[in-house]
């Protein structure tokens, strides 16, 4: 049998409109049960509830663009001579993934962490659209003082 | 290894959440050692795990190789395993060796489940700092209009 | 001892294959894929996976090894499949895992997960009507619930045979949420509905948390008795969760217990899962109408949302009624990438968690009534 005549002859319809009511009649009743238990409890209680929201703004980092006062190290001051041709070589804005990359590849030691010391000497800053530019007036302090 | 209350409190993702919601999420968070060179996330792959700072630098690195680095304690990386689309955006590298607190997604889930209110305040910081993030991963700056900024499947 | 040697490997695996098995043990590793490479579910598929390629190695009849024959280890240990011993402590660990808080701020979100079970019944008239027996069509029926533990709950009862397909096919569909709902949702509501911000929910008292339950479950199982094993157990295991005292008890039926019986129930289905059953045509009935189960469900829902809001005062975002298929929490984290993709700020899943927990209840319900008309 298949089609109506096997929805029929089983009595599909039926089972399924009793079916779907008695789940809509279960979740009815429980909603209004429960709907009902707060106001019972308050009752029971006689308090009032209330809810605080607390609301804090969180302030973001400031970013004050400034020349580093830090002294830059020996080690660090030789690698960023060979990361300033790399650059020159890239063309600026450059990407910091390809500086990694190139760096490695010309077998520049611990290219991860030297990148890390020019971030932080600001030798390299972000130019805010997701690349990085060699930061020239860091390098003119340096070479004044 | 499960981290304690205090660390967690110290977090900004975390730092608005009482004692008891702290004694949730701790047993949830692991401490992880970082090397430099270590490759925490790769653009593409699911996104299951993610991760917060505590010490350590990073480079994030998104489609066309934007990229930014992240240098303090609380910032987060692997922000897809929680919000769409569950594909890490970013490959995330390790510049110095660290160490970073991890969720795994479906521990994430199962917080959300079992404490809906918290999983929802956890969501929303969350999604603050995809929102600063997206111009990285979509290339449009500086646009204010809240439809480009519409997470993107 | 060429003899002995000749029948050892008369009795291997490499002797006894056929070309059935080689397809179902690759139905395992795809299943095994899915679950690790891609991270479907893979609490669910890696077991249900290396179950099916447990129960499909060739090997020798009545050696007391198959998954079917008396004595067996993997016979002990699925007889907690064919007696429903697994799916109510599943219950418990999700009843110990689950804030109902949501639902019980804005109780009439639970209509929402009532509507999602029209598409159960829906399937079941479908499954008649392509020639299933009524016990059988009530088993595929059920997929539509969206609930692994109930549809296998109900299988055993009613259509042993067909536990693999439909636990596969349950499973499947479930990691497949987030690839059914959204275009369903995105269909049935327009951009403005989809951009309805829900006021934030009332904070719900220890106390209501921890009358819940014990209201929910008399209420429930007076009007359906048969759903006594299921939802005793959901809330008892939340009863044990809110009421704090017993932590140590809720842990473990959430961590645990919930862990434990879900490895011995995937691997048992998987092993159940055989050629003779899903290698057939039936099998593939089966997942045509689990996956019409599922959008049906995911209809009902969002339209049934949509018809409340003509009434409500306050109206409710008609995503959530996708969220009403008790994939828990997968629907309600669709419903909240789905609102998100119109507007960030949007944050609903906190609402929908609602509707997906009386799915659960309700899918429970559903799969009581649907036994007890067989049972008749």
């Amino acid at each position: 049998m298949f089609g109506f005549e096997a929805i029929i002859a089983h009595d599909g319809l039926g089972i399924s409109v009793i079916g779907i009511t008695i789940v809509f009649v279960s979740l009815i009743l429980l909603s209004f049960a429960v709907s009902q238990i707060h106001k019972l409890i308050e009752l029971l209680d006689k308090k009032n509830t209330s809810y605080q929201r607390v609301k804090k703004t969180q302030q973001k980092d400031q970013k004050t663009p400034s020349v580093s006062d830090l002294a830059i190290p020996q080690d660090v001051q030789r690698a960023s001579r060979q990361f300033k041709l790399l650059i020159e070589w890239m063309g600026e804005p450059f990407s910091l993934p390809k500086l990694l990359y190139l760096s490695g590849k010309c077998g520049l030691s611990r290219p991860h962490s030297t990148i890390n010391e020019l971030l932080k000497c600001e030798l390299i800053i972000p130019d805010e659209n997701g690349y990085f530019i060699w930061n020239t007036r860091v390098e003119e302090k340096r070479s004044s003082t | 290894m499960s981290t304690d209350i205090q660390t967690l409190k110290s977090l900004d993702l975390f730092a608005d959440l009482n004692f008891g919601e702290l004694e949730q999420i701790a047993p949830l968070m692991h401490l992880m050692k970082v090397t430099e060179r270590e490759v925490l996330t790769r653009r593409g792959e699911p996104a299951s795990t993610f991760f917060i700072i505590l010490s350590g630098n990073f480079m994030l690195s998104f489609n066309k190789e934007r990229s930014f680095t992240l240098h303090n304690k609380g910032n987060i990386i692997g922000l897809s395993t929680v919000v769409a689309p569950f594909r890490y955006t970013g490959t995330a590298v390790a510049l110095t060796d660290g160490l970073v607190l991890l969720m795994q997604g479906q521990e994430f889930l199962r917080l959300v489940q079992s404490n809906s209110a918290l999983g929802d305040t956890i969501m929303r910081k969350i999604n603050e700092i995809v929102l600063e993030r997206m111009p990285y991963m979509t290339g449009t700056w500086g646009k204010g209009d809240i439809n480009c900024l519409a997470l993107k499947q | 001892m060429t003899d002995l040697f000749m029948e050892f490997l008369s009795n291997t695996g490499f002797a006894l294959v056929d070309y059935r098995n080689i397809i179902m043990l690759l139905v395992g590793i795809i299943i095994v894929y899915l679950g690790v490479a891609k991270q479907y579910e893979p609490l669910l598929l890696v077991p249900i996976g290396f179950g099916i390629l447990i129960g499909n190695i060739p090997i020798i009849k009545d050696f007391g090894l198959g998954i079917y024959e008396s004595g067996s280890f993997l016979n002990y240990v699925y007889y907690g499949v064919t007696h429903d011993i697994y799916p109510p402590l599943i219950f418990l660990g999700i009843g110990a895992l689950t804030d109902f808080s949501t639902m019980l701020a804005r109780p009439v979100l639970m209509l929402l997960g009532a509507a999602a079970q029209i598409g159960i019944f829906t399937t079941f008239l479908g499954a008649l009507a392509i020639g299933f027996p009524p016990n059988e069509a009530a088993s595929i029926g059920i997929i539509g619930g969206a609930d692994g533990p109930t549809a296998i709950f109900l299988t055993a009862m009613l259509a042993p045979r067909l536990i693999g397909p439909i636990a596969v096919a349950a499973y499947s569909y479930m990691a497949l949420v987030p690839v059914i709902q959204p275009p369903i949702m995105r269909l049935l509501t327009t951009r403005k509905e989809r951009l309805i911000k829900m006021e934030e929910p009332r904070e719900v008292s220890k106390r209501e948390k921890i009358i819940f339950p014990i209201v929910g479950f008399l209420l429930c199982c007076f009007l359906a008795p048969a759903a006594l094993p299921l939802l005793g157990m959901l809330f008892f295991g939340n009863l044990l969760k809110e009421c704090v005292v017993v932590e140590r008890l809720a842990k473990t039926a959430r961590t645990s217990l919930i862990d434990i019986v879900t490895i011995l129930l995937g691997v048992t289905v998987g092993a159940s899962t055989q050629a003779d059953v899903f290698l057939t045509r039936q099998s593939i009935g089966i997942f045509a109408l689990g996956a019409f189960s599922f959008a049906i469900a995911t209809a009902s829902g969002v339209i049934f949302a949509k018809i409340m809001n003509l009434f409500l005062r306050k109206k409710i975002n008609p995503l959530i009624g996708a969220a009403g298929v008790s994939a828990v929490p997968n629907s309600a984290r669709v419903v909240q990438m789905v609102g998100q993709k119109e507007d960030p700020t949007n944050f609903l899943l906190m609402h929908a968690m609602a509707p997906n927990i009386s799915g659960v209840i309700g899918s429970a319900i559903a799969a009581a009534i649907l036994w007890s008309f067989m049972s008749l």
